[in-house]
């Protein structure tokens, strides 16, 4: 078992955004997240890399409680996310962005050593071109998988990826669903993949997926089957849920 | 790797600044008054520049220094020589203590909330020492009439001119050579992570207020240097309101600002420009000085609104030849 939460809540005021939560992710997985905008998706990667202290329960990676843990102590562990909406170091360069990912994560890379990484993980992004523009600079695809070098730099064993293929064409899509896959399988990654509505893109990538709604988890278990359930298809639909 | 080919220019600047100094009867003294603010402009952007913190409470670390030297040449005269190094250690105590009370506090706080609270720590440290009557109140220390009986006139002089000057210029060499190493090296980089969004830095990794500490630290106690050496050294008195004037932190605000934050060769830069105008117009237009230096200083801060190191250095990155220019 690579993370598990265990009874996980998390409140803002009276607004209860994880509810008693319990997950579970097994070392170099794929896990899908779905749930309806305000399902509390977003508040889970936040309680998980360390952003919110959760009000109730448990959070244990790798065996070790992270509950309390400040986000900079978890990252070194082996914790690594993108952003929904990316958050590059604007004026820093692209390839010093990834540098920074890969100084300060399980890396723990020297700056030289650093630098380098960068240029290898750019490459396997396929942005390596664009390595010395300023990162504010670059389009909204390009600072996605600029992110993602970046996480992956890091080199984490459990990355959390934030709706990071909302907005793409198709044709990226599947380009950057081959390529997280190649990487998950060369490195041994867990790789839970948060999506709103891109459930094609969940089907190609994950093997488990969980589905949130209103804070807490309403089912669980294998893709297909589960995304066919009937309740998952009325909490999109807006049906009635029991 | 070498990564200090960028340090040729800023040492260029100064031995070419020193050696004209030297050379021109007369210069030597507006020479070591651009100094100076090259000395503040440095010292100052190894926090500002480097963490995007803007502390307007800076001054304080100077007077901190200045206080230092102050009482080790007051209060610890019969040490003879050995005063002067007690004053530069007392300098960097005195900066440390100041620095830990504030960093842990303040350093808490972000954008304007930081700098008002840092202009506190500075008037309040300032009407505690007047107040409390604390190394002799708002009358300050006087040290003249000491030095000169201690270590006779001729050596007082020698002391107040060569000593400290050479004091500064050492420290600026130093404090160069510090900027180019916290840039290159992982504090650099966590600081720049810092510097555009705590937050996701936090995320990716990085202890933010362990390394915005580090800088804190590295300016103020640079900062206690220059107050030891450039005060209390060279004029030989300390005063409260003189030590703790808030005009000087502006000036190096303006400084840091002017040559381009972050940059090694930015507050160089800023204050050759700053210290030359300055002093070339209040001996050309002696009253109106401010009046023209203000609007000049608005247009270059328009025009370059990134320093001016800062504008020369992104039009050379487009062309890739930036080594010599951090």
């Amino acid at each position: 078992m690579l993370l598990k939460l265990e009874n996980v809540t998390k409140r803002f005021g009276g607004l209860v955004a994880v509810n008693k939560l319990d997950l579970e992710v097994e070392e170099g997985e794929a896990l899908g997240i779905v749930g309806p905008n305000g399902s509390g998706k977003t508040t889970l990667y936040n309680l998980i890399s360390g952003v919110y202290i959760p009000d109730e329960g448990k959070i244990i990676f790798e065996g070790k409680d992270i509950t309390n843990l400040p986000p900079h102590k978890r990252a070194p562990l082996g914790l690594a996310r993108t952003f929904q909406i990316p958050r590059p170091f604007g004026s820093a360069s692209v390839r010093e962005n990834v540098a920074i990912g890969a100084m300060f994560g399980r890396a723990h890379a020297g700056v030289d050593e650093a630098l380098e990484m960068a240029d290898e993980y750019l490459k396997i992004v396929g942005i390596y071109e664009l390595r010395n523009k300023e990162a504010k600079l670059l389009t909204p695809l390009e600072k996605k998988l600029m992110e993602l070098a970046r996480a992956l730099a890091m080199k984490p064993k459990l990355l959390l990826l934030d709706e990071l293929l909302a907005g793409m064409n198709p044709k990226d899509i599947d380009k950057i669903i081959d390529l997280i896959k190649r990487v998950k399988e060369e490195e041994n990654i867990a790789v839970v993949s948060m999506v709103e509505h891109l459930m094609h893109a969940i089907t190609k990538f994950a093997e488990r997926v969980v589905v949130m709604h209103q804070g807490r988890k309403l089912l669980e278990g294998p893709t297909i089957e589960v995304l066919n359930h009937p309740e998952v298809i009325e909490v999109y639909l807006g049906g009635r849920v029991v | 790797m070498f990564k200090f080919k960028s340090l040729i220019i800023p040492f260029a600047i100064y031995i070419i600044l020193i050696a004209i100094g030297l050379s021109q009867p007369g210069l030597w003294q507006p020479i070591m008054y651009i100094m100076f603010y090259i000395g503040i402009g440095v010292a100052l952007n190894n926090f500002m520049g480097l963490t995007g913190y803007v502390d307007f409470g800076y001054v304080a670390f100077l007077a901190m220094g200045a206080y230092g030297m102050g009482v080790a040449l007051g209060y610890f005269t019969y040490l003879g020589i050995w005063a002067i190094p007690l004053g530069f250690v007392l300098a960097l105590i005195f900066a440390a203590l100041l620095c830990t009370a504030v960093g842990g506090v303040a350093l808490r706080l972000r954008g304007a909330y930081f700098a008002i609270a840092t202009i506190g720590v500075n008037e309040g440290l300032r009407y505690l020492i007047e107040g409390a009557k604390i190394w002799g109140g708002s009358e300050g220390i006087i040290l003249s009439g000491k030095l000169r009986k201690t270590f006779g006139p001729e050596f007082a002089n020698y002391l107040s001119t060569f000593v400290a000057d050479a004091a500064l210029i050492i420290i600026i060499f130093i404090a160069s050579v510090i900027t180019v190493y916290m840039i290159n090296s992982r504090v650099g980089y966590a600081l720049l992570a810092v510097r555009e969004d705590e937050d996701a830095a936090k995320v990716m990794g990085i202890n933010v207020t362990k390394y915005k500490l580090i800088a804190f630290f590295t300016s103020a106690t640079i900062g206690a240097m220059i107050g030891a050496s450039a005060w209390t050294l060279k004029l030989t008195y300390v005063f409260p309101e003189d030590v703790f004037f808030i005009h000087y932190t502006v000036e190096a605000i303006v400084i840091v600002m002017l040559g381009g934050a972050g940059t090694l060769l930015g507050p160089v830069v800023g204050g050759l420009i700053y210290g030359a105008l300055k002093y070339y117009l209040s001996v050309i237009l002696p009253g109106f000085q401010l009046l023209v230096f203000a609007p000049l200083l608005l247009v270059i801060v328009v025009a370059f609104p990134e320093g001016v190191v800062g504008f020369v250095k992104k039009k050379l990155q487009e062309r890739g030849i930036i080594e010599y220019i951090t």
